[in-house]
């Protein structure tokens, strides 16, 4: 079999303080389209420093990324690149706490171009999709740890990813919450053809994972 | 949602600091507008003074930028004009801003040839003119009157001559109704200038073209040496009070300016600040960085924007007042053209978008993984 991984990743090298803090150290790695990949490590291990690197989010030290084949360092626009193609999820959360669930969701569609009513019919089917179609109007700090991550999950759906990055999705969330949120995570991956790749110390992801990838001192780790 | 309902929604979020600046701004939009005003004022003033007198023509002194163009003999000059095609009429004018009793401010006293069309356009609001050329009597515009709490049957003393109030007058021209009026021979010997006028002012034929014009500007370039002919809006243009009225208004415009833009860069450099993390979401749900720039670029243009229009209604304001003012009062006509009005808001918004360029610069060079990590 020899179809173009969605991503992959040659030697690479995350360095910080000049190199005082080695967080990646040379990683290797092929993502296959629609696997779902865990990783897990140690705190510190360099899991986050690899999801921002797929995502684009930060640079490299060393190594060479590629997208369906495509290297990173030669993307004109990796701002471009994220939103057409990556929609994060964050341990905690990351929602804009002055707007209001929908409008949280929309924010991804800012400045993007296509119509506005279609934007928010696609934010409002999303929302009734993970459950939160009373809750349009709440603010985050009103909402509970399981909605604020079904919000902050319907944004990054919004502009309609190939690859959904989570960084300890369920690390802020109660058992009950957290398992609520890798179904839906793995239903909506299975339903839209979606990439996963989630950084986690949930047990219960063995479960949904088609795949996972120990980590350790910035390696991936011989599982 | 779009980016200017995002941007007024993050205007919102911190409404004391944005209020100060928003404050910040009108002061200084204010400011400019209301010396603009004023200058304009001026300006406007002479140009319908002359306007509603009816004269067409001014004949001056061709080195005349002082306030006053300085004084010259009526004759001959005032006879060969009179024999100019289209010319109807040509009038001596004597003008000063003189000291009009103790304690009141200057005034502007003119002596304007007995008869003559300058009168025409005046109102008798009380008493009566001048008899006859030679009588030693004033009449005085309304504003004048009030300012002076004189009214017919009191006295006035200029230059150390006592002379009567026989009328109260009104005119189009506010610069007229804060001015003291009297033959031009009473003037040419209360201020000892005997046969001089400072201005001829010349009364064209109804059907005189532009080319008649200029054919009589080119006439006196080339009779009379030293002297010009312009049209009274040329005249204004040239008029050291003004001018120096216009310098002063745009500096202040000059200098609003950069005050706003220090005002906004350093509140919008602080709004940025405050929000590393937000930025770094943004790009990580993949905004664009120029998307970021617009969005701290408009943040910063809705506040300036705000400003301007409150700095136009306040500025206007302040100049309807100012032109109550003792010292200002029947001197100027505030003046505000209304494409100089909306200008000003438009000025405010590019002084925002100015001010907010760097910080908006800084957030959108964020790494987003950086951001992200910030509290
Ligand atoms: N911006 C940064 N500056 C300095 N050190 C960093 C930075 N980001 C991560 N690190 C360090 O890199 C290592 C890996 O971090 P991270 O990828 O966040 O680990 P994990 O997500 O597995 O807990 C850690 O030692 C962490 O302290
Ligand atoms: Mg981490």
């Amino acid at each position: 079999m020899s179809t173009t991984p969605i991503f992959r990743a040659e030697r690479l090298t995350l360095h910080f303080d000049a190199g005082r803090t080695r967080a990646l150290d040379g990683i290797d790695l092929e993502v296959a389209e629609g696997e779902f990949v865990a990783t897990v490590g140690a705190s510190g291990c360099g899991k986050s420093s690899l999801l921002n690197l797929i995502g684009a989010l930060d640079a490299p030290t060393a190594g060479e990324r590629y997208f369906r084949g495509q290297p990173y360092s030669v993307m004109l626009d990796l701002a471009d690149f994220r939103r057409r193609h990556v929609g994060f999820v964050f341990q905690s959360f990351h929602l804009i706490p002055t707007l209001g669930v929908l409008d949280n969701v929309l924010v991804p569609t800012i400045g993007t171009p296509g119509r506005s009513a279609v934007h928010r019919a696609r934010a409002l089917e999303l929302l009734e999709r993970l459950g939160l179609a009373d809750r349009l109007q709440h603010f985050p700090a009103t909402l509970s740890g399981g909605e604020r991550q079904r919000a902050a999950i319907a944004r990054a759906l919004i502009n309609k990813p190939d690859l959904l990055l989570a960084d300890e999705p369920t690390g802020s969330l109660d058992s009950a919450n957290a398992a609520q949120v890798l179904d839906l995570i793995s239903d909506i991956r299975r339903e839209r053809g979606l990439t996963v790749v989630m950084v986690t110390h949930d047990a219960g992801v063995s479960a949904h994972a088609d795949r996972l990838v120990p980590m350790r001192d910035g390696k991936v780790a011989a599982p | 949602m779009t980016l200017l309902e995002f941007a007024l929604h993050n205007v919102r979020q911190r409404p004391a600091r944005n209020l100060l600046t928003v404050m910040a701004v009108a002061l200084g939009v204010a400011a400019a507008v209301a010396l603009t005003g004023i200058a304009w004022g001026f300006e406007a003033s002479w140009q319908k003074a002359n306007d509603a007198r009816g004269t067409d023509l001014i004949v001056t002194r061709l080195a005349s930028t002082n306030a006053m163009p300085s004084p010259f003999r009526a004759e001959p000059l005032q006879g060969e004009l009179r024999g100019y095609p289209k010319v109807r009429d040509v009038v001596g004018l004597l003008s000063e801003m003189l000291g009009v009793e103790a304690g009141a401010p200057p005034l502007f006293v003119f002596g304007w040839t007995h008869g003559s069309y300058l009168w025409r356009h005046l109102k008798l609001a009380d008493g009566r003119w001048p008899a006859h050329t030679d009588e030693p009597a004033v009449v005085i515009g309304v504003v004048a009157a009030g300012l002076l709490a004189k009214k017919v049957g009191d006295t006035l003393e200029i230059e150390g001559r006592r002379m009567p109030v026989v009328g109260v007058f009104e005119s189009t021209a506010a610069i007229e109704n804060g001015a003291v009026l009297m033959t031009l021979t009473q003037a040419q010997q209360t201020t000892d200038k005997p046969g001089k006028v400072n201005v001829l002012n010349v009364m064209l034929d109804a059907d005189a073209t532009d080319a008649d014009v200029n054919a009589i500007k080119a006439r006196i370039r080339e009779r009379a040496p030293g002297f010009v002919a312009i049209t009274s809006g040329e005249l204004v243009g040239q008029n050291t009070v003004v001018r120096i009225a216009k310098a002063m208004s745009n500096a202040t415009t000059l200098i609003a300016a950069l005050v706003g833009i220090l005002i906004v860069f350093n509140t919008m450099l602080m709004s940025v600040n405050e929000r590393t993390r937000e930025i770094g979401i943004l790009l990580a749900l993949g905004w664009h960085r120029r998307t970021v720039i617009q969005l701290v670029c408009g943040e910063a243009a809705l506040l300036t924007l705000a400003g301007g229009i409150a700095g136009v209604l306040v500025g206007v304001g302040l100049t309807l007042q100012l032109e109550h003012l003792d010292l200002l009062r029947g001197k100027i006509d505030a003046n505000f053209p209304l494409s100089f009005l909306l200008t000003m808001p438009l000025l405010a918004m590019l002084v925002g978008t100015i001010g907010g360029l760097y910080p908006a610069l800084k957030a959108s060079r964020l790494t987003p993984a950086h951001a992200l990590r910030q509290e």
